[in-house]
């Protein structure tokens, strides 16, 4: 027994870090042609809207330790501040991404500046108050955003033309669920190296015990500031694809529903390591898709797997395949 | 005239603050002794409106029996929500933990709710509901004067059972210091218990008595709750006696903001004032004492 521990090399091939971005890549490649089709197409996109979502929670609550459950009003001022740049002010599409990001990262950071010095339960609720009232402003900010209304024909973003070859339009579909997923994976390679860098570290001596990692120099305040800021960022791209995406915005697709759906894509996939909450998010919103039958009460769903995973398997499917991969004697 | 006004919005105001206060009370005892967070409480608001409302309109009960019908749902719902959340999450020691387990829940019964009774609103009439006093130009009714003397009834009581009764000053001792309690032959698990049962039954009563004024949908509670939670804050978290100042004073700022700006800046002023206790006064109003907790 010790022995076959002795002989096994350090990692299989397959196990490397630089493999798991390749099969990922090889699978956003794929699955398009795979799930033909508008609606699963569609629904590609809508999954890989909630997995950036996921992940920029996952960042602020898993690693940091701090409970967003403003994720909704990040998203949505990402949409709203790029949609509003580019047929307000004729801004081109990528600048206007960059400030929705940009507005949604800074208005994390300034959030969190005034509860950080408090325990996590004040951010949560700072940022719960914080949802209500970016709706509110969205839904009676009428001449600004036309509140309830909603603003319709939004563009998708603009083709892209590489010499030589097609244009790549973005009203396809496909293409727009390539950018969407390849942002996507493109963030999840920034968090992770962040996270695996010592300013995670510093992050997780933050969860585990603040007051140590006080003891030990961290200025816990500002890292936890630095935390809201990367996640709320985040929320914000995932806003920005959205508004391209459908098309239109109406407030109620940001209203506070929307962290708690965020939230149990978090606690389900598992809170923490960032894989979990890219499964989490497939499954939760694949999940009403294929039992269409509960299709009213897919919040019912989300809500109890929510209560039963953080009773009884508080590290989610991460911790669940942890178990099992250990069972079948695949991991140490 | 405005002397007149702002008389009848000061009526409105304390009618509204001490709705707020019984529902905000609830989460600031939990808050003080298990230094939790009942993210469900809202919906135990909720569902005590309904208890209330059916057993009025389909039992044909009256309408003080349907009050305690709705604090018997609420004292039921604690019991629950600290057998199967905050008991065993107490174990795994998590700041979080069980705050989140608590969102499952209320997300779970207000969908639950939604499902049930739909999203129409109910029209929940009581007798008091009609019956109209004018005093010097301003207006109120029965049902307000019955609930603010409920309001001011029960908060008297509680304030009474801490202060003056062993197992009130038990209470404190736990939320104090939960070790040294059980050392001196408390039993923490039974006043934790005996708290959460204590701040739901508050919540099912108050949305018996919220319900005739509000609108009563499945999103009653979770309308007054954000509200809740910003009073708890800026009364500072586990202070009864800030609570109940900062709970009256949410309702002043709804009912004169009604007046002077507009309903849909309610939210934006409350929670700006929120902000405005976070930076500068983070312990709440009334800071003395209650370090411990913070």
């Amino acid at each position: 027994m010790s022995d076959a521990a002795i002989v096994r090399e350090a990692s299989p091939w397959w196990r490397s870090r630089r493999a798991g971005f390749l099969i990922a890549a090889l699978a956003i490649a794929m699955l398009p042609m795979v799930l033909t089709g508008s609606y699963w197409q569609t629904n590609l996109t809508v999954c890989a809207i909630n997995v950036l979502l996921a992940l920029g929670l996952d960042f602020i609550l898993g690693y940091a330790g701090q409970l967003n459950l403003g994720q909704s009003a990040f998203y949505g001022l990402g949409a709203y501040v790029s949609t509003l740049l580019i047929t307000k002010l004729g801004v081109p599409f990528w600048g206007a991404f960059v400030a929705g990001v940009a507005f949604a990262g800074l208005a994390g950071m300034i959030l969190a500046m005034f509860a950080v010095r408090l325990r996590g339960h004040y951010l949560a609720i700072a940022s719960l108050g914080f949802a209500v009232i970016t709706y509110q402003i969205l839904l009676n900010w009428i001449s600004l955003t036309q509140g309830p209304l909603g603003i319709y024909g939004i563009a998708p973003p603009p083709p892209i033309a590489i010499p030589g070859l097609p244009a790549i339009s973005f009203r396809n579909p496909v293409a727009l669920f390539y950018l969407v997923a390849g942002f996507t994976l493109f963030a999840y390679f920034i968090l992770d190296q962040l996270a695996r860098s010592p300013i995670g570290e510093t992050l997780t001596a933050i969860r585990e015990d603040e007051v140590s990692a006080a003891s030990l120099g961290i200025n816990t305040a500002a890292w936890k500031v630095f935390a809201f800021g990367v996640g709320a960022a985040v929320g914000g791209a995932a806003g920005c694809f959205y508004a391209a995406f459908v098309g239109t915005l109406v407030p109620d697709a940001f209203f506070i529903t929307e962290s708690f759906t965020i939230l149990s894509m978090v606690i389900v996939g598992g809170m923490g390591t960032l894989i979990g909450p890219v499964f989490g998010a497939i499954l939760l919103t694949l999940l009403p898709e294929v039992l269409r039958g509960i299709g009213d009460l897919r919040l019912i769903v989300y809500g109890l797997a929510l209560t039963l995973v953080v009773l009884f398997m508080p590290g989610g499917l991460a911790q669940a395949a942890r178990i099992v991969g250990a069972r079948l004697g695949l991991t140490r | 005239m405005t002397a007149t006004i702002v008389a009848q919005q000061a009526i409105n105001g304390i009618v509204l603050g001490s709705l707020y206060v019984l529902v905000a009370l609830g989460l600031t005892l939990i808050y003080g002794v298990l230094v939790q967070i009942n993210f469900a409480h809202a919906d135990f608001v909720t569902l005590g409106a309904f208890a209330a409302y059916f057993f009025m309109h389909t039992l044909g009960g009256s309408y003080l029996a349907s009050v305690g019908a709705a604090l018997i749902v609420g004292t039921v719902l604690g019991w629950a929500v600290n057998v199967a959340i905050f008991a065993p999450l107490r174990q795994k020691g998590s700041e979080l933990l069980p705050l989140i387990a608590t969102i499952g829940v209320s997300v779970m019964l207000q969908n639950a709710m939604l499902a049930w009774f739909g999203p129409v609103p109910y029209a929940f009439e009581t007798p008091y509901s009609q019956r109209v006093f004018r005093v010097a130009g301003t207006f109120f009714t029965l049902q307000s004067v019955v609930i603010v003397v409920v309001s001011t009834g029960t908060i008297a009581l509680l304030y009474a059972f801490m202060r003056f009764t062993f197992l009130g000053k038990a209470l404190r001792a736990v939320a104090q210091d939960r070790e040294t309690a059980g050392l001196m032959g408390i039993n923490p698990n039974y006043l934790i218990m005996l708290t959460i049962v204590i701040s739901s039954a508050l919540a099912g009563m108050g949305g018996a008595m919220l319900a005739p004024v509000l609108v009563l949908t499945p999103f009653a509670g979770a309308s007054v709750i954000v509200k809740a939670f910003a009073i708890v804050i800026i009364g500072g978290f586990g202070n009864v006696e800030g609570t109940i100042i900062a709970g009256l004073l949410v309702g002043l700022i709804e009912s004169f903001t009604t007046q002077y700006l507009d309903p849909g800046w309610i939210d934006i002023v409350v929670f700006g004032l929120l902000l405005v206790m976070l930076a500068f006064r983070p312990t709440g109003l009334i800071s003395e004492r209650r370090e411990e907790n913070v």
